[in-house]
Parts: C-alpha cells; sequence; structure tokens
C-alpha cells in the first residue's frame, strides 16, 4: 500500500515527476479502461522522458495512478531493460551488440567510447552527460554498427562518425 | 535492378515516410473499400486461405487457417494484435515497412479485423522504432478521420478501435502470449497453451496476433486475388513476395522485397552485392538469429519454409546475415547465445540458466581454454535443451548452436586442439 | 477415472489427476519444484519430466502438464528422462552455493532431495554464481536469495493464493528477485506460509531458524488451537522447547496454508510464567500429594453439602476427552453437567452449531469451491483467519462473497460489504422476507451452484445461528446451500455437544452468585475473564469455599485457584479437538512436558547444567489427571473405544489418527428449535461492541513473543462521520464510560464499519480484558481526554 506515513507531503513528491495535466490524462484513462494497468509502460515511459529515469517515487506514482500496489508496478519496470530504475545520464547511449553490428565492428565502437568517455559498459560519466549501456539488436541490422542515443537511432557508424556525435552532444549540452 | 512487383515496398521512397494523401494516390484503402461492400468476412478469410500466406513472424503458420479457426461468432470484444516487437538480431523488415507506408498496416488491420470480426485492434511496438511509432499515431489519425477506423466504417456497421502501444525493450515480448501479458500491463512472461489466444487471449478474450507484414499483405491479396499472389512466388509451394533484410558481410545491407524461393546465392549477388571485401561466402543466418546456418552448399536453395526445412533450417524472418570466410563461426555463435541468454525472461529452468551454461562453454573453448570434453557437454546441452523449454525462445536459441555442431565441428575442435581461436 | 501404467506399475486417479499426481500415488519420486498441489502446474521448473510411451501425446513430456488418460503407458526410468532431470539438476545447481552446513534449511530441504532424486551428482560448472543483496523482511522470516532456484512457488503461494500485496518477483532472465518493493516487515497475514513453499533454504523461520537441525526435531501431526477452524500443523521442538510450527496437510480444512497466528503465535507454551508446579493455596506441593487433597476436599463437600454445591467448567481450549471426562467427573459427585464456556453466549452458539444436522454443514474445502458465500457476522482475519484464504479462492475462481457485519471487515480479495449493526442483522435474519436486502441474498443464494452461509457464533449468538440455519433452508434452490459457522475456541463445537440439553442458556455466574455454591472446578478454563462480566465474576470467585484450576496458561483463575494443577499443552498430549463444522481431528504429543532446556540451561552454550526439575513434578495431561481422579487407567486409545461404545454418535472417534483429515461428527446435538429473538430498538444512542483482535485477541497468542510487533494496540473504532459529528479525528485521545469502568483510549476511524457504534478490540492481559467479544453492544459515552480532566 502506497500509505506511509506522510501522505501530502509524498504527493507533493509525486507531481513533480510528472505535470498535472499528464497525471490528469492518465487518470481520466484509467476511469475509462476496464484494466488500467495496461496503462503502466504508457506511464513509465511518460515518467522517464520526464526525468531522465523511474525512481522509486516514480514507481510509488504510477501504482497509485492505477490503483495497484507499487510492487506490482515493480514487478514489470525491472523486467524491460529500457525502463532505467537507475539513474542515467542525459544521454544513454545504447550500443547495440548483437549479431550484425558485430559483424561489421560493434566491438570496436564500444570499446572506443569507453574509451573516449573513460567510462565502462554500465557506467556514467562524472559530468552526467552519458551513460554506456550494451543492448540487443536495435532493428538497424542494414546499418550496422549502430547505437541509439535516447531514442534517436545513428547507424552505419565509424569512429569519426562517433566521435562528430559526441562532440555534437556535447555542445547541445553547454547550449 | 529489382524486377519483382512491388507490394509492400510500392511506395517506399528512402529516407521518407508516405502519408494518407499519397498512400490514397497509388490505390490505398481500395482492398479495405472494396472488402467492406462486397465481400463477408468468410470470403476474406477463405482469399487469405487460398493465397498461401503464411505467417511472416517467423513460424510460417497459414495465416488463413490461423483464422478460420478464430471464434468469430464469440460475443465481443475480440482482439486482433500486430506484433511489431520484432527483435530478433538481423531481422529489421517490419522497421523499414512501417518508416516507409505505415497506412498499408493500418488498412491491413482493419480488413483483418473484420475477416476476424474483431472490434478492438492493437499495434504492439518495439521501444526502438520511436519514428515507427510515431508513423502510426499519425497514420492512425488521418485513418480516423477519413472514416477508416472506428465506428461504422465506411457506413458498414463495422466498427474497429485501434490502439497503439509502444513497449520498453525485451526481445520476449514478440512471443504471442508474453506479447499479450505484456499488453495487460503483467510481467511478460509466455502464457501456458493450450488455452490459445484464440480462445483466451488478450484480457481472457479470443485473440489473434499476427505479423506486420503478414497483416500489411492482406489488402494486396484482396486487390490481386489468391491466384495473383500465390504466383508471385519462385517456386511451386511458396506463396507471395517477402521482405529481405540483408546484413552482415555484404556489400549492400538493405531490406528488398523479392519473391519468396529466391535462391540464397542470387539473394546475395544481385542485391547484397556479393560479400565485402572481396572475401568468399562462409555462412548465413537465413532467417534471423534463432535459424541454423546455411554454408556455400546451400547457395542455391530456394528461401522459403519447406526447403529450408529440409536442409534442417528455417525460414525464420528473412533476415539474411552472412558471414565471410574470415569469421569465427564459434566466436559468431558465442554472440548469439549471448542475446538469448540475455533476453531469456527468466521463466523456465533450460532457457533461464542453462543458456548461460551453454554460453561458459562457448566462451572457455573460445578462449582456448576448452577440452574435448567442454565439447561433449555442449552437444549434450544443445540436446537436452532443443524442444524442451517453456516457450520457442531458447529453442531458438539452440538454432545457431546446432548449425555450428553440424557444420562447423571442426572449427570447435581446432580451438581445443590450439588452444586458441583460429581466426 | 483412468487407469495408466507407470514404471510397469498401475494406479487408478481421479479424473483430470496429472501424470505427477499418478507417480505421486503410487510412491514413484519424479523431483518436481514449481509444481504444488494446492498451487497447481505452471511448468516452469521443467524438473519433472517423464517419457510417454502410449498417450494421445507422446514422447518426453512435463509430468505436471499431462493429463493422465486411460491405458497410458509412461516411463520415468529411460534414458531420456532420466538424464534430462539430471541436466535440469545441474543447471538449477549452477547457481545454487553450496552452503547447506549453514543453511537452516538443510535435511528438510527439497532442493537438496530431488537434485539428489534427478540423478544430477557433479557440478561442472566453473564459472561464477550470481548473487543477489537479501532484504531485511521483517521479525518472522529471513531471505537468501542466493540459494533461489526461481521456481514462482513463493509469489504463487503468497500473491496469487494468500492475495498478499507486498511480495512480487521482479527483473528477468538469470536475475529474477522475489521480495518487497522496498525492506520491510511482511504484511500478509499468511507471510509465514512463504516458509513452507519455498522448496529451498531462500525463506527460513527467523523465529526458529538454528535452534534444532531438522534431523533433531521432534514433530508430530497436530491442530491448530488459535480459532474454531482447526487447521493441521506440523509443530517441531526439542529439549522440551517448542520451536515452530509448519502448517500441515488436509485438502477437507486448512489444505496447506496456516495463517501467522498459528504459526508465530505458539510460543506461548515456552510462556516463562507458565504454571508448571502444582500449589495449594499458593504453595507449592507435590503434584500426587496436591491430587489427593483435591480428591478428599471435594469428597468431603460434596458428603457435607451435596452435589449440588460442585460446579464443574470445561473449556473449548481443553480436548474433547478431557471435556467428556470432567462430565464423568461431575457425574461421580453428583454434581450437575459441567459449563463448556464460561461465556454463556458462546456456549449457548456452540450448542445451536452442533444441532445443525452434520449433512448441511460446509468443510473448507467445500467452501473453496463455492459460488456464492454469504458471510454473516465474521470477521474472518479477526475470528478465523484461513476463512479468509478459502474466501479469496472463491472469487479466484470466479464466485462471489457478500459481507454482512457491522465491523471493518477487510478480507485479501474482493467481496461486497453491507455494514449493519448486530441488531439489525439479527433483526433482518429472524424475517428475512421482510428484508430486502436479504431476499435479494436470497434468491442469489438459490440461484447459485453451491451456496455457502457463514455465520458468526460470537456476533449472531445460538439464536442467530439458529436463525442462519432456517434461512439456509430457505435459499436451497437445485444444490443444499451449506453452513460454515465460525466459533471461538479450538473445541467450541466438541464443548457444545457435551452441554445439558435443555435449558437455553446456562449462566454459571448466576450459579455461583446464588450463593449456593461452594466448590468450582476450571479445566484449562478462565472464568475470571472468560466471563462477559468479569467483575462479578471475579468477586463470585472469591467468595467460592474451593477454587480447583487446572491450566497451562499463566490466568487469573489459576492465580486464585485454592489447588492448582499444572496441565500439558496439547504439544505435550495427545488429544481430539471438534472444530466449527463438527470434524473430530486428533493431536499427537510433539515434544516432552517440563521446562525447556534453554531455560533450565540458563541459555548458555553448550549446556552446562542440566536440572530435570523435582521427579513427578512435570504436568500431566488434563486428560490424565482426569484418569486419576476418576480412576480410570486405560490409555487414550482405550479411553477414545470407551467413548464410542457410550456415545454412539461419536463412532468415528476411535479410529482417528493424528495427522488424518479428521472425521465428520455423526448428527448427536440436540435438535433446537429457533424462537423469535426479542431485540430490542436503541435510537439515538452510542453504543459499544466489543470484537475480536486480529492478533493478541485469544488467550494464547497474546502469550507468544514472536507475534509481538503485530500485536494489536488499544485503540477504540468509530466511523469517521460519527467521529466528526463529536469533533473528533483519527487519533483523538478519548474516554470511554461504561458500566464497567471508564478508559482512556485512542480513536480509530474506519470508514467501512457501521455508524452508532463503537467498537473496542478485546485485549485480554491488558486492563481492556473486562470486555470479551460474543455479547451484545452495551451503552457507553465518548469524551475528549481534556474535557473529562
Ligand atoms: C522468442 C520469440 C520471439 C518472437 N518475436 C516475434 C516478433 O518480433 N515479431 C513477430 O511477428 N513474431 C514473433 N514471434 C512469433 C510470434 O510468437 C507469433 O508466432 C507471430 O507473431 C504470429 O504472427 P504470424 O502468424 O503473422 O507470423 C516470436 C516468437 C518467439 C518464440
Ligand atoms: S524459454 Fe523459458 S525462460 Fe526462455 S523465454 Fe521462454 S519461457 Fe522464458
Ligand atoms: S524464493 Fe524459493 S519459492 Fe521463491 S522462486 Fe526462489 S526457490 Fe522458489
Ligand atoms: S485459521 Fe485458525 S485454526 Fe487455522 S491456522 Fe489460523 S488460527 Fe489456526
Ligand atoms: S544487430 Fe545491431 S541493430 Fe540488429
Ligand atoms: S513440476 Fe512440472 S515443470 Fe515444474
Amino acid at each position: 500500500m502506497i500509505c506511509l506515513g506522510n501522505f501530502s507531503a509524498e504527493i507533493e513528491i509525486m507531481k513533480k515527476l510528472l505535470l498535472k495535466k499528464q497525471i490528469d490524462a492518465f487518470r481520466r484513462k484509467v476511469a475509462k479502461t476496464e484494466h488500467p494497468r495496461e496503462l503502466v509502460i504508457d506511464l513509465l515511459r511518460e515518467i522517464q522522458d520526464r526525468n531522465g529515469w523511474v525512481s522509486d517515487e516514480g514507481v510509488e506514482l504510477a501504482a497509485q495512478i492505477l490503483g495497484v500496489t507499487p510492487i506490482e508496478v515493480e514487478e514489470v519496470a525491472t523486467f524491460y531493460d529500457k525502463i532505467y530504475r537507475q539513474p542515467v545520464g542525459r544521454y544513454p547511449i545504447h550500443i547495440c551488440d548483437s549479431i550484425c553490428c558485430w559483424s561489421r565492428g560493434g566491438e570496436e565502437i564500444a570499446n572506443h567510447l569507453q574509451q573516449q568517455l573513460e567510462i565502462k559498459l554500465g557506467e556514467t560519466t562524472t559530468d552526467g552527460l552519458f551513460t554506456l549501456l550494451p543492448t540487443c539488436c536495435l532493428g538497424g541490422c542494414g546499418r550496422a554498427p549502430s547505437m541509439m542515443i535516447g531514442r534517436r537511432f545513428y547507424g552505419n557508424l565509424s569512429l569519426a562518425e562517433l566521435d562528430r556525435i559526441i562532440e555534437q552532444l556535447r555542445e547541445e549540452a553547454k547550449g | 535492378m529489382n524486377s519483382t512487383p512491388q507490394l509492400l515496398f510500392k511506395n517506399r521512397v528512402a529516407g521518407q515516410t508516405i502519408f494518407f494523401k499519397d498512400y490514397c494516390k497509388t490505390g490505398g484503402y481500395q482492398a479495405l473499400t472494396k472488402a467492406l461492400k462486397t465481400m463477408s468476412p468468410t470470403e476474406i478469410v477463405d482469399v487469405v486461405k487460398a493465397s498461401g500466406l503464411r505467417g511472416r513472424g517467423g513460424a510460417g503458420f497459414s495465416t488463413g487457417l490461423k483464422w478460420s479457426f478464430f471464434p468469430a461468432d464469440a460475443p465481443r470484444p475480440k482482439y486482433l494484435v500486430c506484433n511489431c516487437d520484432e527483435m530478433e538480431p538481423g531481422t529489421y523488415k517490419d522497421g523499414e515497412l512501417l518508416a516507409a507506408d505505415p497506412h498499408q498496416l493500418i488498412e491491413g488491420m482493419v480488413l483483418s479485423a473484420y475477416a476476424l470480426n474483431a472490434d478492438v485492434g492493437y499495434i504492439f511496438i518495439r521501444y526502438a522504432y520511436d519514428q515507427q511509432l510515431r508513423n502510426l499515431q499519425q497514420a492512425v489519425a488521418e485513418a480516423k478521420k477519413a472514416g477508416y477506423l472506428g465506428k461504422n466504417i465506411l457506413g458498414s456497421g463495422f466498427d474497429f478501435e485501434l490502439h497503439l502501444h509502444g513497449s520498453a525493450g525485451r526481445y520476449i515480448l514478440g512471443e504471442e502470449t508474453a506479447l499479450l501479458n505484456g499488453l495487460e500491463g503483467k510481467r511478460p512472461n509466455p502464457r501456458l497453451k493450450p488455452p490459445f489466444p484464440a480462445v483466451r487471449g488478450l484480457f481472457g478474450r479470443p485473440t489473434t496476433v499476427n505479423n506486420v507484414e503478414t497483416i500489411a499483405n492482406i489488402p494486396h491479396i484482396i486487390n490481386g486475388g489468391a491466384e495473383w499472389f500465390k504466383d508471385l512466388a519462385r517456386n511451386p509451394e511458396g506463396a507471395g513476395t517477402k521482405l529481405f533484410g540483408l546484413s552482415g558481410h555484404l556489400n549492400c545491407t538493405e531490406c528488398f522485397e523479392l519473391p519468396v524461393g529466391i535462391p540464397l546465392g542470387e539473394l546475395i549477388e544481385d542485391y547484397g552485392g556479393g560479400v565485402w571485401k572481396k572475401r568468399k561466402f562462409k555462412a548465413c543466418l537465413p532467417g534471423g538469429a534463432s535459424t541454423p546456418y546455411l554454408t556455400a552448399e546451400h547457395l542455391d536453395i530456394a528461401l522459403d519454409f519447406d526447403p529450408l526445412a529440409k536442409v534442417g533450417s528455417r525460414f525464420g524472418t528473412a533476415g539474411v546475415t552472412v558471414f565471410d570466410d574470415h569469421s569465427c563461426m564459434l566466436r559468431a555463435t558465442l554472440n548469439l547465445l549471448q542475446f538469448f541468454a540475455r533476453e531469456s525472461c527468466g521463466w523456465c529452468t533450460p532457457c533461464r540458466d542453462g543458456l548461460p551454461l551453454v554460453c561458459w562453454l562457448l566462451e572457455k573453448i573460445e578462449k582456448g581454454e576448452g577440452t574435448n570434453e567442454d565439447l561433449e557437454m555442449l552437444k549434450q546441452q544443445q540436446q537436452q535443451i532443443t524442444g524442451r523449454s517453456f516457450c520457442a525462445l531458447a529453442e531458438g536459441a539452440m538454432g545457431p548452436l546446432d548449425g555450428l555442431l553440424r557444420l562447423f565441428e571442426q572449427e570447435v575442435i581446432d580451438h581445443i586442439q590450439k588452444g586458441e581461436c583460429p581466426f | 477415472m483412468p487407469t495408466l501404467t507407470i514404471d510397469n506399475r498401475t494406479v487408478t486417479v481421479a479424473e483430470g489427476a496429472s501424470v505427477l499426481d499418478a507417480a505421486v500415488e503410487l510412491g514413484i519420486v519424479v523431483p518436481h519444484y514449481c509444481y504444488h498441489q494446492a498451487l497447481g502446474a505452471v511448468g516452469a521448473c521443467r524438473q519433472c519430466a517423464v517419457t510417454i510411451l502410449e498417450g494421445s501425446q507422446k514422447g518426453l513430456k512435463m509430468s505436471c502438464l499431462v493429463t493422465a488418460e486411460d491405458g497410458m503407458q509412461v516411463s520415468t526410468c529411460d534414458e531420456e528422462s532420466r538424464s534430462f532431470r539430471a541436466q535440469v539438476g545441474e543447471w538449477l545447481m549452477t547457481n545454487h552455493p553450496h552452503d547447506c552446513p549453514v543453511c537452516d534449511e538443510g535435511g528438510e530441504c527439497q532442493l537438496q532431495e530431488m537434485t539428489i532424486g534427478s540423478g544430477h551428482g557433479i557440478r561442472r560448472y566453473r564459472g561464477n554464481k550470481r548473487t543477489h543483496t537479501n532484504q531485511d523482511l521483517g521479525p518472522f522470516i529471513t531471505q537468501e536469495m542466493n540459494r533461489c532456484i526461481q521456481c514462482y512457488r513463493c509469489v504463487r503461494a503468497y500473491k496469487d493464493y494468500c492475495g498478499g500485496e507486498d511480495f512480487g518477483v521482479m527483473g528477468s532472465r538469470q536475475r529474477v528477485f522475489f521480495g518487497r518493493f522496498k525492506e520491510g516487515p511482511l504484511e500478509s497475514d499468511f507471510s509465514g506460509n512463504l516458509i513452507d513453499f519455498c522448496p529451498t533454504g531462500v525463506f527460513t523461520d527467523k523465529t526458529s531458524r538454528f535452534k534444532t537441525r531438522y534431523w533433531d526435531l521432534q514433530q508430530a501431526p497436530s491442530i491448530c488451537p488459535h480459532c474454531s477452524l482447526g487447521c493441521a500443523t506440523l509443530p517441531g521442538g526439542r529439549y522440551q522447547q517448542l520451536q515452530r510450527v509448519r502448517s500441515g496437510s488436509n485438502r477437507l480444512t486448512n489444505d496447506s496454508f496456516i495463517c501467522d497466528r498459528a504459526r508465530f503465535g505458539s510460543d506461548w507454551a515456552n510462556h516463562p510464567q507458565r504454571p508448571r508446579e502444582a500449589r495449594i493455596d499458593g504453595e507449592k506441593a507435590e503434584f500426587s500429594v496436591v491430587l489427593s487433597q483435591l480428591e478428599e476436599r471435594l469428597q468431603s463437600l460434596v458428603d457435607t453439602y451435596g452435589g449440588e454445591t460442585l460446579r464443574l467448567l470445561g473449556s473449548p481450549r481443553a480436548s474433547f476427552e478431557a471435556n467428556l471426562l470432567l462430565k464423568k467427573l461431575a457425574v461421580r459427585f453428583g454434581a450437575p453437567t459441567p459449563c463448556y464456556d464460561a461465556h454463556p453466549r458462546r456456549a449457548f452458539a456452540a450448542r445451536a452449531a452442533g444441532s445443525i444436522p452434520s449433512g448441511q454443514l460446509a468443510s473448507l474445502q467445500q467452501l473453496r469451491a463455492s459460488d456464492l458465500v454469504l458471510v454473516a457476522g465474521v470477521d474472518p482475519l479477526a475470528e478465523a483467519p484461513v476463512l479468509a484464504l478459502a474466501l479469496r479462492q472463491v472469487v479466484r475462481a470466479g464466485g462471489r462473497v457478500v459481507v454482512l457485519d457491522p465491523r471493518p471487515v477487510e478480507l485479501p480479495c474482493e467481496f461486497e460489504h453491507h455494514s449493519l449493526t448486530q441488531e439489525a442483522l439479527l433483526r433482518g435474519l429472524s424475517a428475512p422476507e421482510e428484508n430486502e436486502l436479504l431476499e435479494s441474498l436470497r434468491q442469489q443464494l438459490e440461484a447459485a451452484h453451491h451456496p455457502v452461509l457463514v455465520g458468526g457464533g460470537d456476533l449472531l449468538g445460538g439464536a442467530g445461528l439458529l436463525l442462519l440455519r432456517r434461512f439456509s433452508e430457505s435459499c436451497c434452490g437445485d444444490s443444499d446451500c451449506l453452513i460454515f459457522p465460525v466459533l471461538h475456541g479450538p473445541n467450541s463445537y466438541g464443548g457444545g455437544l457435551l452441554e445439558e440439553p435443555g435449558e437455553r442458556q446456562r449462566d454459571l455466574l448466576e450459579d455461583l452468585e446464588n450463593g449456593k455454591v461452594r466448590a468450582l472446578i476450571c479445566l484449562e478454563a478462565d472464568p475470571a475473564i472468560e466471563h462477559p462480566d468479569p467483575g462479578r465474576m471475579q468477586l463470585a470467585l472469591a467468595r467460592l469455599d474451593l477454587l480447583a484450576v487446572f491450566d497451562h496458561l499463566p490466568t487469573h483463575s489459576v492465580a486464585a485457584a485454592n489447588i492448582f494443577l499444572p496441565t500439558r499443552t496439547l504439544f505435550e498430549c495427545g488429544g481430539t479437538y471438534v472444530n466449527n463444522e463438527g470434524r473430530m481431528q486428533a493431536f499427537a504429543p510433539v515434544i516432552e512436558p517440563g521446562i525447556p532446556l534453554e531455560v533450565s540451561g540458563g541459555g548458555g552454550h553448550p549446556l552446562r547444567q542440566f536440572d530435570s526439575g523435582v521427579p513427578g513434578s512435570a504436568p500431566h495431561s488434563a486428560i490424565h489427571l482426569l484418569q486419576q481422579l476418576l480412576k480410570d487407567r486405560q490409555d487414550l486409545f482405550g479411553l477414545r473405544r470407551q467413548i464410542v461404545e457410550e456415545i454412539p454418535c461419536l463412532r468415528d472417534l476411535d479410529r482417528l489418527e493424528a495427522g488424518d483429515s479428521g472425521r465428520r461428527m455423526a448428527d448427536c446435538g440436540e435438535s433446537l428449535e429457533e424462537s423469535r429473538l426479542e431485540i430490542w430498538a436503541q435510537e439515538g444512542e452510542l453504543r459499544l461492541l466489543p470484537v475480536m483482535a486480529r492478533y493478541g485477541g485469544d488467550q494464547y497468542s497474546r502469550l507468544s513473543q514472536p507475534l509481538a510487533s503485530r500485536l494489536q494496540q488499544p485503540c477504540l473504532w468509530i466511523h469517521p462521520l460519527e467521529a466528526a459529528e463529536r469533533g473528533f479525528g483519527e487519533g483523538q485521545r478519548v474516554v470511554l464510560r461504561t458500566a464497567v469502568g471508564h478508559f482512556r483510549l485512542s480513536l480509530s476511524c474506519k470508514e467501512k464499519m457501521v455508524r452508532g457504534r463503537v467498537m473496542l478490540p478485546c485485549l485480554p492481559g491488558t486492563p481492556l480484558e473486562v470486555f470479551t467479544p460474543g455479547g451484545l453492544s452495551i451503552p457507553c459515552q465518548l469524551y475528549a481526554e481534556d474535557d473529562n480532566a
């Protein structure tokens, strides 16, 4: 149950996670559907889009909106690898390590990124900009090697191209 | 260079998406109009059955036959679910199709739903297909506005409501019952069958799950007729065209719409531009990561379900990944197995604990630390996992392992004897 | 009923049984993890593979998923299935730590047994094992996730079967984790079942772990004494100490589940204040001396004043045999038939339940299979917890549960709650045809396939149960509407059968107060607080010439007794309880009586002091004690045989064995006619209804140390609107004034309870013990604390 001690304070924390109009829109959908749980991924995705990741409070908010318990949301949230239950950098980089990308230099891409960013797979740069995450096939096998930053796809990667992309994102972050 | 009649890719222009107006210009929604006005649902099912269309999601089950098992007269709601999880490495055809021409799928969905008398549809889209999801959102809005979706479509009295579901990553969601759990917001472990989705599917109601390409083919079959569709294939038992996604060590790694039954060699040479770096063809995955390898001796084989089954492989999704003669097939197989082990849903033992054990063995041998006992153990693992997992994921994982042990055993032995990777 | 052959042995099994069930029937070991009889088959672990040689599907199959067919031929010995099972064993062991020597499950671990059963021996995997960080799950259960083999039984038991909402499975692939969203005590009232259901040492009993290795543990099948349902249990202990309780298995009653009150509430047997020595007027004395003193004093009393001046009080806590012997003792001394509950209304409720023909009573098994259950006047989680589980199974299978009760009833499932006062409920039952709600429910029950009525003895009383019976008869459509009465003690029903027929409601207190009675014998009863008017009762007891008490709990009556004789607990002797549906169930001794070695040895390790106490001082069982007074030398079996000869309707008593599923009593209750109830209307006033507390409300579990964290804290329940009308809110400190005194309490607002009432969860052992559930509401007044000061 979500009722822990200070209820209204908690609601305040949660409201920071989504805009009121987003919460209201979900509440309306919940009221309309016979099976509110079907909205759980939509909701988690929206919380993640707004906050960069899904915190414990995010799970609790989702549970509250859907009228289920936090563990019921957590069971689902922890299954999917694109729901981040830990903080990630502003640009989570998913490097494809599946067969087609591997066959066309995916490992080099991954190594290069680790060197350039001075982090290992699974880590976040100290400036909080980048997190490196290996991922399975991104559906861009014809444009291997490939990666996805946030939800943006990058294919036919070369080392030079990679450096350019990273530089560009660093610039973007400054501006 | 491609002389095949283009159905699914007829509107495709690289780097562009065509929407409602352009889709209609080339005959879009005519099949739906025709069907709703002149055909009964059972007629559609019969045409699809006669067309010989087989599921494009990998299993290749006859679509018409599957539909004929659907309890069309059961009370509502009944669901039609389109599977666009497409997470099997080497497979990217559905993504290409939706990037180019999303309305085809919408038209196909309405037609299929009409044939099945289903009133609610879902299109399930993987996380990485963000562009495709947005294309579909626009297409759905357009179709609704034009009266092709919603209540009383084209005055036929048929209602169909279509939802889009963006997922959050995981290959197992492609398995149809796991997908249904995912749509319901439950943990997406596969379900025990029976009962099959046609009996108890989404929210416990009759449901049919079909692949994107399968459904996108329906308008073309309605327009062109069963005979025409069947004759598109190059081999006598085949039917229709197929989206072939090329990848790996080829000069050209693109997706082509080609006749079912096209020989492997022709695909590689004429469309893939031959093996890259002037190297030789060593092997390929003919239909995605779960299909056993083909080698140079198979270059003449017609790419279709039955001919491939005869040589111990599978047509799968027709995502063809080619390996040149510099490739270590043991290393490739390890990569594939790591994928499957990581994507296991964690429900059943052979997959959850067996696949990591296989990876451990492959890794050990690849590093040159393997023994003959390890090779024996690897063979045992392949035999014990095949056919004994809860769903077909682990079964699929055994495809490449089977290929490795059957076709490249000597390569494995070389690793053991040399104490290092020979490549 | 298909007949099939497994490994050349033939067996006939029930329709729908699986091949695995059939193998179990034959005693053929097919190792399995994810299948559990109570949870069903899900096909996850793949350990139970066999080869089907003949049948509609052939080849290697999971035996839990294949339905047994007539003429089927199955092999478990063939190389294919044998080697596959060994392979599954190897897979599961790749991540299991080899920590059996320090694992409390060791010796009773299904993973140990079944891994050996699978044929897997030598681990070939040499890589790293996956590890997890454990969670603190509170005072009852320790988690050691590294041992998990991912059979999913825990979630299926905790969440699916028991309806727990704070436990689940997280993650995927080889990293699935079974636990809570955040660390913290498990909330379910059935959390302890995790211990029984996990086949390995992930969830072990924090209250008993590392006390005794399984092979050193003394265990025997028993019956839970904490409420009237009589769930099967399997207690274990060593060195005179009761150390743990597990669920027994009885498909007719609790199946394989018990509540936490039973599991963690049995430490009372080791209570430091448990009276273990015989006493005369407060002085310790040898048992035999006290016994002969008692006999002499009784004899002289009877000789001087006549048997009429002696009263005997049995109890729902005492075994059926002991209660019956008490009746014989009454005969021997020419005293009137004993009372079997100090609470007259509860005693009558038990008699009323006993008067319902056996064929009209439902078992829990029948209840679980019902499609519509009407619960009238029961708060299951407080009065009969496993009933709440059974109701959940009704809902899971698509049935409905409707509750009529004034209390803020909670259940681990969806249900319909109609909140109405006790009086309104009784009035409705006495003329259901005039009550819209009851009439509509009657029609629904009539239309149901397997309707069941659950009735609470405490709330409805005997008169109400009789009305319920009449109502049930009006609900019988195509199928009978069965009744499931809920009483208050493990042997309430049995006591009810022994009561004097005739008189409707006898009150011991009236007898005591009219001054004629000079002596009272209490058998495992504490009239000083069990009677609804404890103040008057205590005065009356004080006036007696002789108060003799036989008990094992530190009660008021024990303290006040002139003669005290300690008795054994049910864990230390054999006996029988008759549960709420008239099922006779035997329990067997588990440990020896006497002071636990942990206490006499000063708690040190290793033990250096051995003190076996005064020879001969160990308590006798109540049965044996009474037999000595009756000069009866038979053993328990002889006694049961004799009982059966004397009372034919108890005919199966001598065939009982501890651990069996018990036997329904044949009809032998008196036939009681229902009569119109006089139910006075009380308009506009606030009344107090004392109710059963979920934890700490029964005489036993309140004395159990491990349950301390769950004990109900003193408070007063009120409807929020009722509170608001008086300017009160949640947590408000108030003074409750009643005829028995005034009490300072804080308010707890309960939206689902009826208006016009306040409710007090009764807590024996606290100042609130003057209130006992089981009666009607009483007048009261509420003041804010400071107004009063
Ligand atoms: C592990 C696994 C992954 C799958 N992934 C997909 C997928 O991404 N897309 C798809 O259409 N079918 C996938 N399938 C097959 C589906 O279960 C199902 O057979 C298919 O969607 C049916 O559609 P079709 O008959 O049109 O091919 C997968 C099956 C398995 C076992
Ligand atoms: S084979 Fe088993 S563990 Fe693997 S994905 Fe299927 S059900 Fe899950
Ligand atoms: S914790 Fe125990 S019951 Fe739960 S899955 Fe693991 S081994 Fe099975
Ligand atoms: S429901 Fe009653 S009899 Fe059953 S275990 Fe709980 S307290 Fe004991
Ligand atoms: S394998 Fe990398 S995108 Fe498909
Ligand atoms: S017991 Fe049959 S699969 Fe687990």
